[in-house]
């Protein structure tokens, strides 16, 4: 009998273990006073992340513990300083944070992880504690330039008419020695700019009379691209390498592997190309203004299948990011 | 020619105690708990998980590379799987109740399945779904509490071990390689048992149970059906059973009558050995892609093109191979075809052992990450949960599986000169069946070698 019970014992301790384990999980998660949440990445076509919307509160310490249950996937969460390189399958990163400001903050996945990538998207909410359903006022924010500027993006734009032989040099631009008129010299009347039109209207400049049409688009490229610091270019290359470059190409060609599928702007007009932009195409990059560029990637192309990068971004990020695309056309 | 290692004291006090073979199926069994609960509740990553990693990379190879090869049925003594029905039935866990009784419905198994053909198409069912049970933790967990139950429930219906005996899909395979195994439970002496009335070691008795798989030890002549629990040890009131160390296979130069459903398992595992290793180890993406996608128009044809391969192709040439080696002479071809069904043994064990190696030698690394992290939780308990994978000795895979292919064409090779000798025909009989066993086996090595 000794025996029987003896041997029960360890069976049931053996059925009964699995809880325990569960207990160990719970007091290891456990942080006092600190709000843990745990999230997912699957593939998009699994669902993207789970869950695909956090609450948090303000002020209260946060400890987000992600994990990969398939491929290798990143996060990022621009609002809050989180940036997670690589969430490897099956394996656990946990970031401790505390949010200090109430909003709305998207997070998004920063590794290609399949064609659908870049719908894997979610959003924290952090309200204030104690406000009732946690309502909280999201700040001003002023009107992008395209709609201040009253620019339809979705409008099919014209090929510059002019468009120079070789391809213009920002640097070669420098050396020229020439003071640039205030149409490119300040940065929101060239925003709203299109590069064809200042070529022309410094091709027809009497002071500009000694200099050949290569020298004038290398003015054009000097004056766009003159007053980007280095430290944004880098960081705009570094935001093109991760979320453009596998639809737009390494070399701003449009040739990434991701694109091919996609229709662009063919699916408006069927003269239209398909597939992402070729920022090398300078009869079609010339004849856009940055405010049109900033726009298409705060807003994303309707139907295109260019996603939106608003949430995600920086004003000076997009404006950052804008630079680094016409450096494929005028150089760096 | 064998030497009975129950003789040794410390061996027979540990067979003949009732703690063997409990002990070691409370251990599965909490391998076993892990593995379901990681299964179920763990990281869907099968390389990050306990259950995935510990079943089909640890136990397999375990399993196939070492537990059969060397001891038989051992495994069946100590699986999980029946075990909770077993105690259901007896109504105890260690020590038997009064007079063996059991508690159970008791009905017989048909008798129009008392064979392995349940067996043979269990297996070929699970096979069929393998990549996905294979890599995903949960169908794992779900495949094996689904046999759970069904072994519980088939306890308290049926007699005994009938779950294990005919129904098991693992038991069908173990049982069949088991005869390669250099060890055997066997009786002493039959004139022993023709003396002793009570049968104790199929009846039972107040010292342990009748045997679970409805076997009469006296009479016992292959291990393909004895699962070494050592009841009949336990009861023999005369000590006539003992545990005795043979030959390597000698249980497949023994005359006995072997059935359709046994030829028919050598042949099934044959060919699921080069499916599996096409499909799993092979270099074509659209291969996996379709055992992969269950109920696909893919996985359909996949699994057309496997059922085909294991019960037409491979049986159907190995029958040509027969009937070649026949001639002209008469004799049945039944009986023939089963005869030299036995050369399959060692040819599919070969293949499976070889298949297995590569597997094994690729994947066991991960075993120090799930040990530190069962769950995929980030815990990280014995600090080698971040331990990178490594493949180990995998310069030296090729020639171990060349070795075990050579050796297991040799052992089948010289099985079919003894089947041929046995049956009073030439060696020249032989020779279809050694061809066919020469390019089976040159496949199997154009496949893990090209």
């Amino acid at each position: 009998m000794k025996q029987e019970f003896f041997a029960l014992s360890i069976v049931l301790t053996i059925l009964i273990f699995p809880v325990a384990l569960l207990g160990y999980q719970m007091w290891r998660s456990r942080a006092p006073g600190t709000q843990v949440v745990d999230l997912v990445a699957h593939l998009p076509e699994e669902g993207g992340f789970t869950p695909d919307r956090l609450r948090l509160v303000v002020g209260r310490p946060t400890r987000l513990r992600v994990t990969s249950s398939d491929v290798v996937h990143g996060l990022t969460i621009p609002g809050l300083g989180i940036d997670v390189e690589t969430i490897e399958p099956g394996k656990v990163k946990e970031i401790d944070f505390t949010p200090t400001l109430p909003g709305r903050y998207a997070f998004a996945c920063t590794r290609w992880c399949g064609a659908d990538h870049w719908r894997m998207r979610g959003v924290i909410e952090v309200v204030i504690p104690g406000e009732g359903r946690g309502e909280f006022v999201q700040p001003t924010v002023e009107p992008p330039l395209y709609q201040q500027l009253g620019i339809d993006l979705d409008a099919v734009r014209r090929e510059a008419r002019v468009i120079p032989q070789a391809r213009p040099s920002a640097l070669r631009g420098a050396t020229l020695g020439v003071t640039l008129p205030s149409y490119l010299s300040d940065p929101y009347t060239r925003r709203a700019l299109v590069p064809a039109e200042a070529y022309v209207q410094l091709r027809a400049q009497p002071t500009m009379i000694g200099l050949n049409d290569d020298d004038i688009w290398n003015l054009v490229a000097w004056g766009w691209l003159r007053e980007v610091k280095p430290e944004a270019l880098s960081r705009a290359e570094r935001l093109y390498a991760r979320d453009c470059a596998a639809c737009h190409g390494p070399e701003g060609r449009g040739d990434g592997p991701m694109g091919r599928a996609l229709p662009g702007l063919k699916k408006m007009d069927p003269a239209m190309p398909a597939g992402p932009a070729d920022f090398t195409d300078a009869a079609r990059m010339l004849s856009a203004s940055d405010a049109v560029l900033h726009g298409k990637i705060l807003r994303g192309g309707m139907g295109t299948g260019m996603p939106e990068f608003g949430s995600l971004y920086t004003d000076e990020e997009l404006w950052a990011l804008v630079a680094y695309v016409r450096g494929f056309l005028f150089g760096r | 020619m064998r030497y009975a290692l129950s003789d040794i004291s410390l061996i027979r006090r540990i067979l003949r105690s009732r703690w063997f073979p409990w002990s070691l199926t409370a251990i599965t069994l909490l391998f076993f708990v892990l593995v379901v609960w990681a299964g179920f509740f763990g990281t869907r990553v099968g390389s990050r998980n306990f259950g995935i990693v510990l079943v089909w990379i640890v136990w397999w190879a375990l399993l196939i590379l070492l537990l059969i090869p060397l001891t038989g049925r051992l495994w069946c003594a100590m699986c999980p799987i029946p075990a909770l029905g077993e105690w259901w039935q007896r109504r105890a866990l260690v020590r038997p109740r009064p007079g063996a009784k059991l508690y159970t419905w008791g009905r017989k198994w048909p008798r129009r399945l008392r064979n392995i053909w349940p067996q043979n198409i269990g297996f070929l069912l699970m096979a069929l779904f393998s990549v996905v049970i294979l890599t995903e933790p949960r169908a794992t967990a779900a495949a094996l509490t689904g046999l759970v139950i069904i072994a519980l429930g088939v306890s308290l219906i049926f007699e005994r071990r009938i779950f294990c005996r005919y129904l098991c899909p693992v038991g069908g395979f173990i049982g069949l390689y088991s005869q390669v195994a250099p060890i055997e439970i066997r009786v002493r002496d039959r004139v022993v048992c023709a003396g002793h009335l009570e049968k104790t070691c199929y009846t039972g008795s107040n010292a342990g149970y009748g045997c679970p798989w409805l076997l009469f030890p006296g009479g016992l002549q292959a291990n393909a059906f004895c699962g070494m629990c050592t009841e009949c040890l336990k009861t023999c009131p005369k000590d006539n059973l003992g545990l005795f160390l043979r030959p390597p296979g000698t249980d497949l130069l023994r005359t006995r009558r072997r059935g359709l459903d046994e030829a028919y398992k050598g042949c099934i595992m044959l060919a699921s050995a080069f499916a599996y290793s096409a499909v799993l180890i092979g270099p074509w993406e659209e291969l996996k892609g379709a055992a992969r996608e269950v109920g696909s128009v893919a996985w359909l044809i996949y699994a057309l093109a496997f059922l085909t391969l294991n019960l037409l192709i491979v049986p159907g040439l190995f029958w040509i191979s027969v009937r070649l080696g026949q001639g002209s002479r008469p004799g049945s071809m039944h009986t023939l075809f089963t005869d030299y069904a036995v050369v399959l043994v060692p040819l599919g064990l070969a293949a499976w052992m070889a298949f297995s190696l590569s597997f094994v030698s690729a994947n066991l690394s991960y075993i120090w990450t799930v040990l530190s992290d069962p769950f995929g939780w980030g815990w990280n308990i014995l600090g080698t949960a971040q331990r990178d994978w490594t493949p180990y000795f995998s310069g030296w895979i090729p020639y171990l599986q060349v070795l075990l292919l050579l050796g297991g064409l040799a052992a089948a090779i010289a099985l079919a000169l003894h089947t041929t000798h046995r049956h009073g025909r030439s060696p020249h009989a032989a020779v279809p069946v050694a061809v066919f066993c020469t390019v089976a086996t040159l496949a199997l090595m154009a496949l893990y070698l090209a």
